[in-house]
């Protein structure tokens, strides 16, 4: 029999082992609040214990197996935010393959709503890399250079709150933009436990220390995909530009100690037909890379 | 031979997976307030008769399959007492999917108490 509520949501973790680990974490705080608020509604009026009142409780919610089979059969239809939301219309129809030719996928990247969102997140992440890289580096060492006084413990702890916070929100971002499922809410740390207890539990959780990790690895990571991105954006710019800017400004290729230099006209279409190769080339290592980020995301800031 | 009670469960567990979501499109289209799982879940309890046809908890996922299809959306608050509520509301979308399957739910009941009855009416 069940005791508590704590070891319903291992059983129900155990059960759901090989789901997404998104689904997973959302299936644990399903269940915890409806078997606190049920608890807390039952202990009230009545002198049953906790395991009795647990048990009836779990008759009316469901075994943790019942549960687990519950998520699994619905996992399949929840889709992140910018993947694909199927109409009514589209869902009556199989699911079809992407049947386009090697060209068509090559040309339709820009019709693909992720790539997009992959783009605009590359960019962004110089941004909240620097937030991320700042807030972690001051926070630490505040930290560490208070924990001499009393004020180190209470700094400390709401430090790595924000983390976690940040952390969720971080989640947030990847999911609408880079199309990777994450966690909607915070699993909550068991409630009967001190203050020190909780502080403890929530230093010592790897998860803690590996969402640090990645929003340090954040910054450099920003930079570089900013940079790489700009300049090859640039660069596609460039090519495609290049007949306005001779014809019609005088704009030099490039121009050293005071020499202009000049492409011959008929060099132009290849510099315009490179330019566009190069924008879709450099769109399609937006969606790889920013694929590999998502998994990144999912391995440091999710709880396994 | 099957076994009856295999047989039963089966039916009541297909026939669930399409009338809860109705159940709960039409919980919330009628809520005047945005509600969390567990008050969902009493309501409906409280609304039905003899003894219950699904487990709580199976709603849960429902609601969150509701939401990513844009049907439903939610936002997470603290509760004075225990862990924090998402709370749910219907969306316009929604509304009128729920309009949709309402009169497809009352075409499917009319159909099968007619058969179920002998039809000659």
């Amino acid at each position: 029999m069940i005791q508590n509520i704590e070891q319903y949501l291992a059983q129900l973790k155990k059960e759901l082992a090989g789901c997404d680990r998104a689904t997973i974490q959302d299936a644990l705080s399903d269940a915890e609040e409806y078997l606190r608020t049920a608890l807390n509604g039952d202990m009230a009026d009545t002198t049953v214990s906790e395991a009795e009142a647990l048990s009836s409780i779990i008759e009316k919610y469901g075994t943790p197996q019942e549960i687990a089979a519950a998520y699994r059969e619905i996992e399949g239809r929840l889709t992140p935010a910018l993947v694909h939301i199927k109409t009514p219309a589209e869902s009556e129809q199989p699911v079809k393959k992407d049947e386009r030719s090697f060209l068509g996928k090559f040309f339709g990247v820009f019709t693909d709503p992720l790539t997009w969102g992959s783009f605009l997140y590359l960019l962004f992440s110089l941004a909240t890399g620097i937030i991320y890289f700042t807030w972690v580096v001051t926070g630490l060492s505040l930290s560490a250079g208070l924990m001499v006084l009393i004020i180190g413990l209470p700094v400390t702890g709401l430090f790595i709150l924000s983390v976690r916070g940040i952390g969720l929100v971080e989640g947030r971002i990847v999911e609408a933009l880079l199309g990777v499922r994450m966690p909607r809410r915070q699993l909550f740390s068991p409630r009967n436990l001190s203050w020190w207890e909780r502080f403890k539990n929530i230093v010592k959780d790897r998860q803690t220390w590996l969402s640090i990790i990645y929003m340090i690895l954040q910054m450099p990571l920003g930079v570089i995909y900013f940079t790489v991105f700009i300049t090859l954006i640039a660069l596609s710019f460039w090519g495609i530009a290049m007949p306005i800017l001779h014809l019609g400004y005088d704009i030099p290729v490039i121009y050293i100690n005071g020499i202009h230099y000049y492409l011959d006209t008929w060099l132009y279409p290849f510099t315009v037909i490179g330019g566009i190769l190069l924008a879709i080339i450099t769109m399609h290592l937006a969606r790889y890379i920013g694929r590999f980020h998502g998994m990144l995301a999912k391995a440091m800031l999710v709880r396994a | 031979m099957v076994s009856t009670g295999e047989e039963t469960r089966k039916f009541q567990k297909e026939l669930n997976s399409g009338t809860t979501a109705l159940v709960l499109l039409g919980v919330l289209d009628r809520a005047a307030e945005p509600m969390y799982g567990y008050r969902i879940a009493r309501l409906i309890e409280g609304k039905s008769k003899g003894t219950p046809i699904m487990k709580q908890g199976a709603l849960y996922p429902v609601l969150r399959a509701l939401e990513s299809s844009g049907l439903l959306e939610s936002e997470v608050e603290p509760s004075v007492s225990g862990p924090p509520r998402r709370y749910y509301r219907i969306t316009e979308a929604g509304r009128q999917t729920l309009e949709k399957w309402r009169d497809i739910w009352i075409h499917t009941k009319g159909l099968v108490d007619t058969v179920l009855q002998g039809g000659d009416r």
